[in-house]
Order: structure tokens, then C-alpha cells, then sequence
């Protein structure tokens, strides 16, 4: 696909009115970089410094890089494993033993002194989701921070699509874990810490777009949003820790349940990996899409300077 | 020739500044002591209901927490607002200096101002609510999660009121940041008053605990607003 622009793009020909329109695309996309590249001038070379901007990150800005090559592969890979993880959760992973039944009771077609917990199913789904939300927050943290040391838009970009993408996994694992806290527990709410902290965070990750749709200007609004989300970042290890720190919280930690057996292991692995190539393809197409638009975006500005020229 | 002042001689003039004018218009100080005040009664006609041996012990110390976040809620917007609309913001950015000390006087004068509040609203609270029944002894002890939560209070909402004051609807935006941020603090620093207000059991294990975490958060929290104030009123 990329060959492909390349080569049409060579193709054109360098004609007095193509040209100017070739340089100028990433240009306008990337105003940022350029001013970044002049507060960086004393140091770099003085040799034209708008054609280079125009190029190096020309490749950084193409709408397709190599993970997106194999975007379709790593997508449809991550929903198998997830559908896979979802039948071996029920047919392959043993049931666990939930409340005690008075003696030995005939439930289903088995004879069994235990009460089997089907809600238990839920783990398999709710702990990879809930890990995956907290890789999206640490990449959004990560760009943001680069936000706030290059001025790059692109970061910004990137942090906002990592940012949607916690968004998805924190509402999913709250709406699994609200099964979980109901199904399990007997209750649709507890002040647990952990659900109290991970009640924050999702609260958190909304106040940043909330914050992101109340400021028009475009790098006040990368700005403050990055620093939100590297403040969101910090909830992120209370949030983590605060069950293994807290040991009266009633969210189970698995180690401290005793660890899992090996078809319980397998199939949550299953299921992380699924989730974490859903996530990872999920948010390169949304960071593609994004980027795609912008493009469209200039170029139709650059065409309405055009007829207007 | 006198070399360029230094990074206290900035904070400390900034400081005046804010104090001198709040002093002379009253306008953060009067507007938050009323609030206060109303939220007071609020909680009157609330509880009005309830029997008449409940024990307001249990929840006095959440209640006065409650108080105190939208008390400052309100101040805090008002905090940046002035700076804003009379356009002094700009005049002290033109100033060489360390933008981080702009954080640091801006959020000391808002923690003077929130302890100035909490000095009155406190006696209130207790002749509203704390006369009928008995305070534990060890009460006197909460004056530490008072200062810690403030301080805390006073760090967080100077950051995100820099923030939001350049936002389209700005007190909402503020309340919509502030409170998930000031959570952990809000809870432990209620459980920590609870505790020395009960005094009830191993209450002093709870009280440090709390009282650590609180004092913990307020640690990170500054450093990050320290860290990261240069870039958010640069914008």
C-alpha cells in the first residue's frame, strides 16, 4: 500500500503546480514540528530546514507504517483468541467450587458436595480487560509526556487514541466487574478500595475528554490533556496495588486465592493475549483513521486555497 | 549592581500580592465563609430527620470533609477568575523567573485562605452538630488530616484551577477534575478525623495510617503540580 502511494506519487509530474502541493501537505499537517525545528536551529545544521521538516517526518506522519500491514492479521487473530478464550472459558476450564450444599445434592446430572460457580467465568474476561485498560492508560501517559517534551501533535494524537482506548476497556471492565460484584458478592455496589479507586479512574479518564471538548485552541488543549492523563497515570498503581496492600479488601488477588490451575491459566492467557492484539489493533486503526481525516482535512483547505488562487 | 532577585524574594512578592488584595476586596474569604456557613444549614434540614440518639459521631467526620471540598471548590475558582479577567496573569509571566514559584505562592496563599475558612467553619461545625453528643478526647487530634487535606487541597486545586480557568465553563470543568483527583485524599483524610473524633478501639493505627496516605498523596501530588506548572500556564 505504501509502495503503491510512493509510486504515484513519482509518478505525478513535478509540475510548477504539483510540486508546491507535494512539500506543503506535511507541512500544514505537522505545524507543530516546524516550530519546533526552529527553536532547535542554533544546534542543527542551517541548511533548509522546511524541506527536511517536510521529509523525516514525512515517514513518521505516513498514515501507513509497518503494524498496519499486518493490522488485519493481528485484528482478526485477537477476536479468535478472544472467541476462542470465550468457548475454552466454558467448556475447557474446570468450574470452581463455590458455597458448600448441605451433603451431596443432585445438581445438573452430577452429583456434587459444592455448589459450582458459573459466575466465576466472568474472571477470565474481567482481568485481561481490566490489565489491557491499564497498558492503554500507561501508553496514553507515555505519549503525553512526550507531548509535553516535543510540542509534537503527534503525540497528542496518539495520547488521545490511547486515551478512547482506555476509555472502552475501563467501561468494560466495569460493566464485567459490576457482574462480578452482584453475581459473586450478592451486592451491586461495595466501597471496596479496589472498586472505589478503579471508580475513580474511569470517572477520570471522562473528565479528560470532557476536559478536551471545553478548549478550542490546539495546544492548549494537547497541553492541559497531557497533563491530566500523566496525572490519571498515578491512580494507576494505587489502583493495582491497592488490593495486594489492603488485605481486608474483598476483590480476590489470584495468587492469594491459591494460584490457578493450568486449563484456568491457559484459558486467561487465551483471552490476555486476544484482548491485548484487539487493543493494540483497535487503537492503530483509530490512530490511522484520525490521521487519514487530518489529511483529508488539509488537503481540502489546500484545494479551497487553490480555486480561490 | 544588585544581581536579579531571588526565587524567594519572587514568591514572597507574589504572595503580598495576593494577600493584599484578597485583604482589601475580601472577595475569596467572604464568599467561601458564607458558602460554608449555608452548607451548614443544608446539613441541618438533612439530618433534621433523623432519631434523636443517632450518633452524628459516625458521619461528622465525611460530613465536615464534604464541607470543606465544596467550600474550596468554590474559592478555588474564584482564585484564578480575578487573575483572568484583569489580565494581571499576563504581567507576571512576563517576569523572568521560575514559573514553578508562581505554583508555589499561588497554592500557599489558597492554603492560607482555606485554613482562615476552616478556622471559623470549625467552631460552627461543632456548635451545630458536636454539642449533643460527646467528642472522644483525643478530638484535639484532628487538626493534623485538617492542615494535611488542606495542604493537599491547596496543591491539587491550584493546578487544575490554572487549568480550567481557561476553559469554556470553567467552575463545572473544575469540579469535574478536582474531585475524582482529591478522592484518595478526601478518604483517607475523613477517615482519619472519624477516627480521632470516635476515638473508639485501635483508633490511632487507623489515624497514622490515614494520616500517612494523606500526607503521601500531598507529597506526590505537589511534586507532580511543581513539575508540571511551567507547561500548563506557559499555554
Amino acid at each position: 500500500m505504501k509502495e503503491q502511494r510512493n509510486m504515484s506519487r513519482k509518478k505525478t509530474p513535478p509540475s510548477a503546480k504539483a510540486r508546491p502541493f507535494t512539500h506543503d501537505k506535511p507541512r500544514i499537517l505537522r505545524e507543530p514540528a516546524v516550530h519546533n525545528q526552529k527553536a532547535q536551529q542554533p544546534t542543527g545544521s542551517s541548511g533548509q530546514p522546511p524541506v527536511t521538516s517536510a521529509q523525516s517526518p514525512g515517514a513518521f506522519m505516513s498514515a501507513i507504517s509497518w503494524p498496519d500491514k499486518v493490522l488485519p492479521v493481528l485484528l482478526a487473530l485477537g477476536a479468535f483468541l478472544v472467541t476462542a478464550g470465550f468457548l475454552m472459558a466454558f467448556l475447557f476450564a474446570a468450574p470452581v467450587n463455590g458455597a458448600a450444599v448441605d451433603g451431596v445434592e443432585l445438581i445438573g446430572n452430577s452429583m456434587v458436595s459444592n455448589r459450582l460457580l458459573l459466575s466465576q467465568k466472568i474472571f477470565y474476561f474481567h482481568m485481561p480487560v481490566a490489565l489491557v485498560s491499564f497498558a492503554a492508560l500507561a501508553f496514553a501517559g507515555y505519549f503525553s509526556l512526550r507531548y509535553l517534551m516535543t510540542r509534537d501533535q503527534g503525540f497528542d494524537l496518539r495520547a488521545r487514541v490511547g486515551m478512547e482506548l482506555a476509555l472502552v476497556f475501563v467501561l468494560a471492565t466495569m460493566a464485567t466487574g459490576e457482574m462480578w460484584t452482584r453475581f459473586e458478592w450478592g451486592v451491586w455496589w461495595t466501597w471496596d478500595p479496589r472498586l472505589t479507586t478503579y471508580l475513580i479512574l474511569t470517572i477520570i479518564v471522562i473528565a479528560y475528554f470532557v476536559l478536551r471538548n471545553a478548549i478550542d485552541e490546539l495546544e492548549r488543549r494537547a497541553t492541559y490533556a497531557a497533563v491530566i492523563s500523566i496525572i490519571a497515570l498515578v491512580d494507576v498503581p494505587i489502583c493495582y496495588m491497592t488490593t495486594r496492600l489492603i488485605p481486608s479488601s474483598i476483590h480476590p488477588v489470584v495468587l492469594r486465592e491459591g494460584g490457578m490451575s493450568a486449563d484456568m491459566g491457559l484459558t486467561v492467557t487465551v483471552v490476555m493475549v486476544g484482548m491485548l492484539l484487539t487493543g493494540f489493533s483497535l487503537y492503530r486503526l483509530r490512530l490511522r483513521q484520525l490521521r487519514l481525516s487530518q489529511r483529508v482535512e488539509a488537503i481540502t483547505e489546500l484545494l479551497h486555497d487553490e480555486v480561490a488562487r | 549592581m544588585a544581581g536579579r532577585p531571588s526565587a524567594f524574594a519572587h514568591y514572597r512578592i507574589l504572595i503580598g500580592k495576593d494577600l493584599r488584595r484578597e485583604f482589601r476586596s475580601k472577595e475569596m474569604l467572604s464568599s467561601m465563609g458564607i458558602y460554608a456557613l449555608l452548607v451548614l444549614i443544608v446539613y441541618g434540614a438533612a439530618l433534621a430527620q433523623t432519631e434523636r440518639a443517632f450518633d452524628i459521631l459516625q458521619m461528622s467526620g465525611g460530613l465536615f470533609w464534604a464541607l470543606v471540598i465544596f467550600t474550596s471548590l468554590l474559592g478555588l475558582n474564584r482564585s484564578f477568575a480575578a487573575e483572568k479577567e484583569q489580565g494581571s496573569l499576563e504581567g507576571i509571566l512576563l517576569v523572568p523567573m521560575d514559573r514553578s514559584v508562581i505554583f508555589l505562592a499561588k497554592a500557599s496563599s489558597n492554603l492560607l485562605f482555606l485554613l482562615i475558612v476552616e478556622i471559623i467553619t470549625l467552631p460552627l461545625f461543632y456548635f451545630f452538630f458536636l454539642t449533643l453528643t460527646t467528642p472522644a478526647p483525643s478530638s484535639w487530634l484532628l487538626i493534623a488530616p485538617v492542615f494535611v487535606g488542606t495542604l493537599g487541597i491547596a496543591g491539587v486545586g491550584t493546578l487544575l484551577a490554572t487549568i480550567t480557568a481557561n476553559t469554556r465553563g470553567r467552575d463545572v470543568m473544575l469540579a469535574v477534575l478536582f474531585i475524582p483527583l482529591i478522592f484518595p485524599l478526601l478518604y483517607a483524610c475523613a477517615a482519619a478525623t472519624s477516627a480521632v473524633l470516635i476515638g473508639a478501639g485501635d483508633f490511632m493505627q487507623t489515624f497514622s495510617v490515614s494520616l500517612a496516605l494523606a500526607g503521601g498523596y500531598d507529597l506526590i501530588m505537589i511534586l507532580i503540580g511543581w513539575a508540571l506548572y511551567d507547561f500548563v500556564i506557559s499555554a
